[in-house]
């Protein structure tokens, strides 16, 4: 018969199929019985694939996190900020803050056997200044790295960084063995003298890395796990549903998927690390008139009420504010926080006065993920007499088209770090987020205040952050709180200016 | 037989010539900010210029392609912009899984829309009804969200199935079969109603015609009449609709993988495209053509075997 062959396949296709719906049944969720023993494993779910584990690749933020399994730093930042010994054991910084003297410690191996000392301290940094990384320039101060002796090493400064110490427990700060350093295999199997090791054979790319914990490693007091794995999960929805199911222990969310994880008993590690808001560039008037007028700026502020944008775009996670800096920056002050109360008809005077009663027209390129808030904030601007045209903004060429001036304004959300590096990225004419080089000679004296200030350099900020606030370089809108939640398998310490937390912060709960 | 097979292979590679120029030129359009992307906010002038360098960007396009084009046809994809990672291992880890689930829920479209589609053309009365509305209703919900539906209930609240994929190296048969499960689920409720439509109203026409008739008339058996000479001449009609089902579903697979964290080709896709990666994103356009094309000519050499008609000389 001709049907022969037809049928053959179709009864082995078939015969897969039912032995794949009998495997159906027996998954395990995550459950947690009181009484149970302290957990010995951590499951984090993270947004985003390490690109390279090579350690000059490391980043900020939740991108830091994975590194710290592998690697140790120079300096460890406490939750709080502080900054504490790690590899280094002690460091300072000369008279005129360009050069800063580290010491080591002594008696710390990499887990391929190399000992850690000032060569290597030194291979790791002039590995980072030229490996192209994404944060390579934390360390763009830094002309030079000599070795003093076995335990010591200079850092040599073309000018003052008042944020090197903070970079040096950052991407900048993680050592690698410099066996390792620059070779194809510390790209996907990291090679550090951090508490874990990872094991390459449970290891699946863009799926998860496993690190289990490292025989001998010097301090103790920072393993608190047997075994961690961070599991890839780029997706809000695929977070969410890991981490009710107990596939994973803790992950960030968001404040709708929230609810979902606070229905399941999912604790909230809450922190505020970005704000959103107006950046209106062209604060000279190049190339829109009315932004180089100051009382229209001022003018756009007082449009905003910005508790109900809180509530309608945050659901009310989220603290309204009228200054840029962040609150654990040290240039955060309590009367900036709202400066610019809600106030249509100020608004329209200030208009006014600055000859614009006819109106203002304001361009904005539309950013995905903000329609929400664009929607929000045409409106309010709308019943002071603004107009605000949403254009177009193809996101992969967003950074060099605000460089290349394209942009009056731009709603945006951007870290709120420390405050150097903060001025860095908004206010100075360095930074990419001040395009048309808006400066004056009395904001230049007190950013360069901040520059030379070394320990002070947060409260002197305070004086940029004034200026800029009263100046309406910005018209922020609020901070955001970042949704990081676990559950209660283990205790999370959440770390500031990080919406996921260090990975030192975690540890079984009792 | 062979000349088909090569003209058909020949105007494939026509056509994956042209795909790779129009992609590559829309990716120069948003090539950019490459170098401010991967090295960040704070990066100087130079530093750019030195990555810029680096990845070939400071080359024009057409010095670019070619050189994109010379090293594809030794073989060589090149790496990731922003991974270091190549592209061909990065196509060789993934394509396992995205092509298992496309592989499987396939195949299940294929038998169960054909027994739904037969019975409800050879019935009617009220199980086309059943058929028809049930239709209606699975064509209507996207796979994305029948995925969620099935992760809400069979994966969080009954402990069924792991939420997400727990696909690693080492882990056994069960763990696939458990991870892709729901996926397959998700992927393949939209392709059985719509196949089993297109199957049933081409049995039906079939069904109709005079030669069924004749065949009656002589006293053949009804399952032989409709087993072997009614599904041989519906056949064509429902691998067509089958072969655009499997195409459609190298783009649903996209979603249905984020939602699920499985490590196939959406994920890839899905960060390549939003970063402008150039050389993953043309390593996974080129690969989604070459299957496209290869499905292509197994449906057509598949219709000549079922249906001399359509054979082609």
């Amino acid at each position: 018969m001709k049907l022969g062959p037809k049928a053959a396949a179709a009864a082995l296709i078939l015969s897969t199929s039912l032995a794949l719906t009998a495997c159906g049944g027996g998954g395990a969720a995550g459950s947690n019985n009181p009484g149970a023993p302290k957990t010995t494993t951590l499951t984090l779910g993270t947004v985003q694939e390490i690109r390279s584990w090579d350690p000059a690749q490391a980043h900020v933020g939740h991108i830091l996190q994975p590194y710290q399994a592998a690697y140790d730093s120079l300096i460890l930042r406490e939750p709080d900020g502080k900054l504490s010994p790690m590899l280094a054991t002690d460091w300072k910084y000369n008279d005129t803050n360009t050069k800063l003297t580290v010491d080591l410690r002594t008696d710390v191996t990499f887990s391929d056997g190399a000992k850690f000392d000032a060569e290597a301290a030194k291979a790791n940094l002039d590995h980072f200044k030229t490996a192209n990384g994404p944060q390579m320039a934390q360390l763009t101060a830094v002309s030079d790295v000599a070795v003093v002796d076995a335990d010591t090493i200079e850092l040599n400064l073309t000018q003052p960084d008042p944020s090197l110490e903070y970079y040096l427990s950052q991407a900048a700060g993680l050592m690698g063995s410099p066996k390792a350093l620059g070779t194809e295999g510390i790209k996907t199997e990291p090679v550090g003298s951090g508490p874990y090791v990872m094991d390459k054979a449970a290891t699946v790319k863009d799926s998860q890395s496993v690190f289990t914990a490292r025989k001998d490693y010097w301090n103790k007091d920072i393993q608190k796990f047997e075994k961690v794995t961070f599991k890839t999960l780029t997706d809000l929805t695929a977070r969410t549903n890991a981490l009710v199911s107990g596939q994973v222990d803790a992950t960030l969310l968001d404040p709708k998927t929230g609810k979902q994880a606070e229905g399941a008993k999912m604790k909230l590690a809450s922190n505020q690390v970005d704000w959103q808001g107006l950046l209106l560039l062209d604060r000279d008037g190049t190339k829109n008139a009315a932004l180089g007028n100051v009382k229209v700026r001022q003018a756009i502020n007082y449009a905003f009420d910005r508790k109900t944008i809180v509530d309608q775009v945050l659901l009310g996670q989220g603290t309204p504010t009228s200054q840029p800096f962040g609150k654990e920056s040290g240039a955060w002050t309590e009367e900036l926080e709202n400066y610019y109360s809600y106030d249509p008809a100020k608004a329209k005077a200030l208009l006014k006065e600055a000859g614009y009663e006819t109106g203002v027209t304001l361009d904005v390129p539309a950013v995905p993920g903000f329609e929400t808030q664009l929607a929000v904030i045409k409106q309010q601007l709308n019943d002071i007499g603004i107009t605000l045209n949403v254009g177009a903004a193809i996101t992969n060429t967003y950074t060099s088209d605000i460089s290349a001036q394209k942009f009056t304004s731009i709603l945006f959300s951007l870290f709120q770090g420390e405050p150097w590096v903060a001025t860095n990225q908004i206010i100075s004419t360095k930074a990419l987020y001040n395009p048309f080089k808006n400066t004056t000679p009395e904001l230049q004296a007190k950013i360069d205040a901040v520059e030379k200030g070394g320990k002070d350099a947060g409260k002197l900020a305070q004086e940029v952050n004034k200026y800029v606030v009263e100046q309406a370089w910005f018209a922020p809108l609020y901070r955001v709180n970042q949704m990081y939640y676990h559950n209660s398998k283990i205790a999370v310490e959440p770390q500031i200016q990080q919406a996921v937390p260090s990975l030192y912060n975690y540890s079984p709960a009792s | 037989m062979i000349t088909f097979i090569l003209k058909r292979l020949g105007s494939g590679i026509v056509v994956l010539f042209v795909v790779s120029i129009l992609v590559f030129s829309l990716l120069y359009v948003s090539s950019g900010s490459i170098a401010r992307n991967i090295l960040g906010d704070q990066a100087t002038p130079e530093q750019l210029a030195v990555k810029n360098a680096e990845l070939g960007l400071d080359q024009p396009i057409l010095a670019r392609y070619f050189s994109w084009l010379t090293g594809a046809l030794r073989g060589d994809l090149g790496a990731s912009w922003f991974t270091s990672e190549p592209v061909a291992s990065s196509l060789a880890t993934r394509i396992p899984v995205t092509m298992t689930m496309v592989f499987v829920a396939m195949t299940l479209i294929a038998i169960i829309a054909t027994l739904i589609g037969v019975a409800a053309a050879v019935k009617r009365g009220w199980v086309d009804r059943v058929v028809q509305i049930g239709a209606i209703i699975g064509d209507s919900i996207p796979g994305f969200v029948i995925g969620i539906i099935l992760v809400t209930i069979l994966a969080i609240q009954m402990g069924f199935f792991p939420a997400t994929s727990t696909i690693a190296p080492g882990v056994g048969a069960d763990a696939w079969a458990l991870s892709l499960a729901l996926p397959v689920i998700a992927l393949l409720i939209n392709g059985v109603t719509g196949g089993a439509q297109q199957i049933r109203s081409a049995v039906i026409k079939q069904l109709e015609r005079d030669y069924v008739r004749t065949l009656r008339s002589r006293g053949i058996g009804e399952r032989e009449v409709l087993f072997k000479h009614v599904l041989r001449s519906a056949a064509p009609a429902g691998l067509t609709v089958l072969s655009l089902q499997l195409i459609g579903m190298l783009g649903g697979v996209v979603i249905i993988e984020q939602i699920f964290a499985l490590p196939g080709m959406g994920p890839l896709a899905v960060a390549a495209t939003s970063q402008s990666d150039q050389p993953v994103v043309m390593g996974v356009v080129m690969y989604t053509v070459v299957v496209v094309i290869v499905v292509n000519l197994i449906v057509d050499l598949l219709n000549g075997w079922l249906n001399p008609k359509v054979r082609v000389s």
